[in-house]
């Protein structure tokens, strides 16, 4: 298993125009904003003054990051990575090379595994990059740049983080998701990243979409699948992390007449699992009835 | 003693593609076996389904019917016994941004089978050991080849499956990758499976072949018995037209511009010769001509073509 994550590792980091573009960006831009931001503080008086009037903690830089996951171009580019991870073997024609020397399960899950160590050292590395960036550009300006670390910042902070990271991270093995299974399913790149970010953007829309099909048809219940897609679930599972409670779905049809949903966390982490596991064994499952002709 | 396994065995194998009246009917039930050590030639014109069965073989495509065992191990059920193989599919294609020895890697570790030392030595085998820190973006056809070998042989298999491997190499290349073939069935007593259009590298390497035409097995054997079988004597004689109808009421004779080809055996040398003496017709030569196998392919591929 070891050799195969490496097999995938050495590849993928080997396509350099891929990885710079597409994954390196994240902590590279990190390095980039500080450069920049720090020419700029320097040069410029006024800029230190409004930039040192701002309270921005360590805390909330570490922890805000992860956001970048969610962000459109952030979800376009990692799509974009997904999409060629998947699909560039059919347009390199180089299935056939691997599939005789291993299971073609462990390949594709393989390829799971390597996108989230991928991302995930990405975002962790931007993470710090960003929080160090950011110290700096604090010293730069004779800003604070708090809080002081104690024993219970840390473990807050810990906490934050890793729901801030786990979240986003599984929102992106949703949309990863998809792109896999729509480049796999196409054989092409473009085909899995135009799918898969219409997708994501479908999945915004939904509720519009499912608010005129009940008004107009009078069919109230249909409102109830979005509490079935991955957006809404991990809206709920934030809000019962940060505060305890749930994000309710809350519609306002006319006057008094509303409907609001409340949705224990159990029930989105159902649902995030069910859309994991489902796209993944999608994708594992068409690849292994998939005939190879390339 | 125990018999051996056979390297390759098919029974009724078929793969049909597309449905209705769009179905293509790719491979029709073939059946086949490679003994173990064998040099094995798979010939037939484009599309006649050399592809389409080397790639069920390795598990590329699903079979619509039957199955295929390589080591007597059904490959659907047991995929793990295409470890015992190294293929090259269709020409040599490799992930063009890395270096070769880094495809080699990507390879034998996607096995796990990773061998740096086995890496390097292979790549000397096929002479690139110079350029292997170089992107296979820059190399020829003809070096993508050779390490399309290095790739096949990486966890050094029994059975190797070679699909046009001499492709996009100049004769010399070719004669060293043909040389190197027959090193690997003779001194390491590997089995190769070989499909080519080179027909006259084939007959130099072959022991067997068999020829597919529109998805059927239509001839298979011993290359030296199959060629001996359409084996056919040229004659001299004047005059040729009285030596042609003296003939042709025992044997197919073609008429050439100054003599006669005559489908028959070395054997009947001395009855054909009778007969053109009892005719008083001249007899100048009559030599027997072995046909290639290129000749004999032709013809074969010739009876076989629909007709009308």
């Amino acid at each position: 298993m070891v050799n195969l994550f490496r097999a995938e590792w050495t590849k993928i980091a080997g396509h350099r125009w891929l990885t710079s573009c597409l994954i390196w960006i994240f902590p590279v831009g990190a390095v980039g904003f500080t450069v920049a931001m720090s020419a700029i503080l320097l040069l410029s008086e006024s800029a230190r003054t409004s930039f040192g009037a701002d309270t921005v903690t360590w805390t909330e830089t570490l922890v805000g990051a992860w956001s970048f996951l969610n962000n459109p171009l952030g979800r376009l580019l990692l799509i974009g990575f997904t999409a060629v991870m998947f699909a560039g073997e059919y347009q390199w024609q180089t299935w056939k090379n691997l599939i005789p020397r291993n299971r073609r399960v462990a390949l594709i899950l393989n390829k799971f595994l390597a996108l989230s160590v991928f991302v995930i050292f990405a975002f962790a590395l931007m993470s710090v990059l960003l929080t160090v960036g950011m110290g700096l550009l604090r010293a730069i300006a004779g800003a604070s740049y708090g809080p002081e670390i104690t024993g219970e910042v840390l473990r807050t902070t810990a906490a934050d983080y890793a729901r801030s990271a786990g979240l986003g991270f599984l929102s992106t093995l949703i949309a990863a998701g998809y792109a896999a299974l729509a480049g796999m399913f196409s054989r092409s790149i473009l085909g899995g990243v135009l799918v898969a970010y219409g997708l994501t953007i479908a999945e915004n829309l939904s509720l519009v979409a499912l608010l005129l099909i009940a008004i107009f048809l009078d069919f109230r219940t249909i409102v109830h699948l979005y509490r079935f897609l991955p957006g809404y679930n991990l809206q709920n599972l934030d809000s019962w992390f940060r505060i305890g409670e749930p994000a309710p779905l809350e519609i306002a049809f006319s006057g008094t007449d509303r409907l609001v949903v409340r949705d224990s966390a159990e029930f989105s982490a159902l649902v995030i699992a069910a859309w994991v596991v489902g796209l993944i064994g999608l994708t594992v499952y068409l690849f292994r009835r998939q005939d190879i002709t390339s | 003693m125990t018999a051996s396994v056979p390297s390759i065995h098919t029974e009724n194998l078929t793969k049909h593609f597309g449905r209705g009246k769009k179905r293509i009917e790719a491979v029709k039930s073939v059946d086949l076996t490679v003994e173990s050590g064998q040099v094995y030639g798979f010939l037939g014109p484009n599309g006649a389904g050399k592809t389409t069965t080397i790639r069920m073989l390795l598990r590329l495509l699903h079979p619509t019917t039957g199955r295929a065992y390589i080591y007597g191990q059904d490959v659907a059920r047991h995929p793990e016994v295409l470890r015992r193989v190294g293929a090259i599919v269709e020409g040599a294609t490799f992930y063009n941004f890395l270096t070769a020895r880094r495809n080699l890697e990507v390879f034998a570790r996607t096995a796990d089978q990773y061998d740096p030392a086995r890496i390097d030595s292979l790549l000397a085998q096929v002479g690139l050991a110079e350029r292997k820190h170089q992107r296979v973006k820059g190399y020829s056809t003809g070096m993508k080849q050779r390490l399309g070998l290095a790739a096949a042989l990486l966890g050094d298999p029994d059975l190797l499956i070679l699909d046009e491997p001499t492709n996009g190499l100049d004769p010399s290349g070719m004669h060293e990758i043909r040389e190197f073939i027959r090193r690997l069935a003779t001194e390491q007593g590997k089995t190769i499976f070989l499909s080519s259009h080179l027909l006259s590298e084939v007959e130099q390497i072959c022991d067997r072949v068999a020829i597919i035409q529109r998805g059927q097995i239509v001839r298979e054997g011993v290359v030296s018995e199959l060629l001996e079988a359409k084996t056919a004597l040229r004659v001299e004689a004047r005059p040729l037209e009285a030596a042609a109808a003296a003939l042709s009421a025992h044997w197919s004779v073609t008429t050439n511009s100054t003599w006669l080809s005559v489908q028959a055996t070395r054997e009947e040398i001395p009855a054909i010769v009778r007969r053109l003496v009892e005719s008083n017709i001249d007899i100048y030569q009559v030599t027997s001509q072995r046909q290639t196998l290129e000749e004999y392919f032709l013809s074969v591929v010739g009876e076989e073509a629909p007709h009308g």
